[in-house]
């Protein structure tokens, strides 16, 4: 049983703040993914929370209690780390069974832990053998193994897929998952692929530049972007961002062309916005503006279209197939319900009404 | 295309011809051998076979007379075991100190590290003849001369230095990951080294070990200069204690030779195995 409470968390290097107050609430049982690019400090805060980066300030408490000061093998956590960090002079066994033989548990307890964990993972077969025999996926599932074997009461997960190929990280995603709902102990998992954190996560927290951008369940982030920035991060290929201003209740582009929106903002006529579309909300239609084509990807279940429009060049994913080839145009209109529109000075979402 | 069709077709060699390289090969360890090899021929002549000209290659009655003398009517015994003590306890103690030289300086970062580091150094720097004096003068206040622990402190400073740049380097390249596992895992800072890092790092330890012994086993300056007395003298003196003013005894000094390259030989041949790296192979990555 554990939830997180980080409040207000600060790390600087010497004179360089790179988290400059983070604020999440985990609850007891929660899958949380923290997803950003590289360098927003998500693994940092990550590692403060484990204990391996000192909290220069605020405060990170687990289950009530304020670690903050706590070495972490008092935190009672299990971290899996990208590069798995199996030790190599130990049997499978004896990596997983390692926490337990320091914490002094007698030998037919590590035994019995160890096989339970092994038979969740199906690692049964590799006990006696060292982590170089081991295939890539093979050492991931020994990483999560170690971590399982403590039942401790967060798992912490660092990038733990990004040295698998793409075939494997979906299948050991799954496999995370799956025993995320078996074993239901609360997870914080770091990544910086946003396909990960939304097939994964509970919740997602999307942090940028040592803030957090924004928490929210994968599809309220999808639907309902704070920003321009979470707009941006979330959805592949991701959502195109018209630059133009307010007109009368409409958006006018730079080039002239007028889009209707949904509602209309009030007191903000003649302001800069940025309208949001995601490329499948695309819909061709004869009525809509000329798009011209510029490339054209077929995937089989559906195209993707790069076209200019509105003096943007932007991305579209059709259901359709697109006979159409580049230079030609095709009648595109944007599915005005799901329009975003976000202030271009603050880049803060425009709410309706 | 066509190798993929001839199956066995084996590719290319590239570089030189294997003939070539055997020759170039047994050059080379002629070279390196024939010192060896006429010392154990050399303590097995007569001493008129020494001196016959032109040299003979195989002695026309072999004789361990030599080894005879070397091991019952010399000092060579004694020296070997006051040889054996030095070594073994400056070794010892300077693997020690190494190690926990070498992992602070691989591991923390602290104020001065690259003073200190480069410090550790500059005692290597200083030309042999430069610190005899010093040295001598140190040991003489502290009672030190002509004992064990006066060698064996003389040659822990002579050897420490580059054992700890050679292990600091060897740490250094033993993924962090590990031991922030193995922190996470609920291991000290100490139970890391033990547990961890050492285990990792035995081809990097057999290296220092073996460097170490090599040396102190080896020294002659130190030893001539500190250890006066039979009952602390090593073997390098000891073989120079067959030349008199007026007279070499050829046949002991290379049985001596023989005798005191012995041990350096073992230790060579018995850690060869250790030295081949590949130790954190799967560790981390895949």
């Amino acid at each position: 049983m554990g939830s997180v409470s980080i409040r207000d968390a600060r790390k600087s290097y010497g004179s360089v703040e790179i988290l400059h107050g983070v604020s999440i609430d985990i609850a007891d049982g929660e899958f949380v993914v923290l997803v950003g690019p590289s360098g927003c400090g998500k693994s940092t805060l990550l590692r403060m929370l484990a204990g391996l980066e000192d909290i220069s300030g605020g405060e990170i408490a687990i289950d009530g209690k304020v670690v903050n000061a706590l070495p972490p093998k008092e935190r009672d956590i299990a971290m899996v780390f990208q590069s798995y960090a199996l030790y190599p002079h130990m049997t499978v066994a004896q990596n997983m069974g390692f926490s337990l033989k320091l914490a002094r548990a007698p030998k037919d307890e590590i035994n019995r832990r160890v096989a339970v964990a092994a038979q969740m993972l199906s690692l049964d077969p590799y006990l006696d053998r060292y982590p170089r025999q081991l295939s890539g996926g093979q050492r991931q599932r020994v990483a999560m193994g170690r971590a399982m074997v403590r039942d401790p009461k967060v798992f912490l997960f660092d990038e733990p897929l990004s040295n698998l190929d793409a075939k494997l990280r979906v299948q050991m995603r799954s496999e995370i998952k799956q025993n995320h709902q078996r074993l239901s102990t609360t997870t914080v998992y770091v990544t910086h692929d946003q396909i990960e954190a939304m097939t994964m996560a509970d919740r997602i927290v999307v942090m940028h530049d040592g803030i957090v951008e924004q928490i929210g369940t994968p599809l309220e982030l999808y639907d309902y972007p704070d920003n321009l920035f979470v707009a941006a991060f979330i959805g592949s290929p991701s959502m195109n961002i018209l630059g133009g201003k307010l007109q009368s209740g409409q958006f006018l582009a730079a080039d002239g062309s007028c889009i209707a929106l949904p509602f209309a903002p009030t007191g903000m006529d003649g302001g800069a916005v940025s309208l949001g579309i995601r490329p499948e909300h695309f819909v061709l239609d004869p009525t809509g503006f000329p798009a011209e084509i510029i490339t054209v990807e077929p995937t089989g279940s559906e195209t993707q279209v790069a076209m200019r429009l509105a003096g943007h060049d932007v991305v579209g994913v059709f259901r359709e197939r697109i006979t159409a080839r580049p230079g030609e145009t095709i009648p595109v209109r944007a599915d005005q319900a799901r329009i975003h529109l976000f202030d271009s000075q603050t880049g803060k979402r425009i709410q309706q009404g | 295309m066509s190798a993929v069709a001839s199956a066995p077709a084996k590719l290319k060699r590239t570089g030189l011809p294997v003939p070539l390289i055997i020759i170039g090969s047994l050059l080379l360890v002629f070279v390196c051998l024939f010192p060896f090899w006429w010392m154990g021929l050399s303590s097995i002549k007569t001493l008129r076979e020494l001196y016959t000209i032109p040299p003979i290659w195989w002695p026309s009655m072999p004789t361990l007379e030599n080894y005879r003398k070397v091991l019952f009517e010399s000092n060579i015994p004694r020296y070997f075991l006051n040889s054996v003590v030095v070594s073994v306890g400056s070794t010892g103690l300077a693997l020690i100190l190494a190690i926990f030289a070498s992992y602070g300086f691989a591991r923390f970062n602290f104020r001065g590290k690259p003073l200190l580091q480069s410090f550790v150094l500059v005692g290597q720097l200083l030309p042999t003849a430069a610190i005899i004096v010093p040295l001598f003068i140190t040991l003489r206040v502290l009672g030190l001369v002509n004992t064990y622990w006066g060698l064996i402190l003389v040659y822990m400073i002579l050897t420490l230095p580059l054992s700890v740049w050679m292990l600091t380097s060897y740490f250094k390249a033993i993924p962090v990951e590990l031991e922030e596992a193995a922190i996470i895992d609920g291991a000290s800072r100490i139970g890391c080294l033990f547990r961890i890092t050492l285990p990792l790092s035995v081809p990097g330890l057999v290296s220092v070990l073996v460097y170490a012994f090599v040396t102190t086993w080896n020294e002659f300056i130190f030893a001539l200069c500190f250890a006066t007395d039979s009952s602390v003298k090593t073997l390098p003196i000891g073989l120079a204690e067959f030349s008199t003013e007026f007279n070499t005894d050829w046949g002991a000094v290379m049985a001596a030779s023989v005798v005191m390259t012995l041990p350096i030989a073992i230790l060579f041949l018995s850690m060869q195995r250790l030295f081949v790296g590949g130790m954190t192979a799967g560790a981390t990555k895949g």
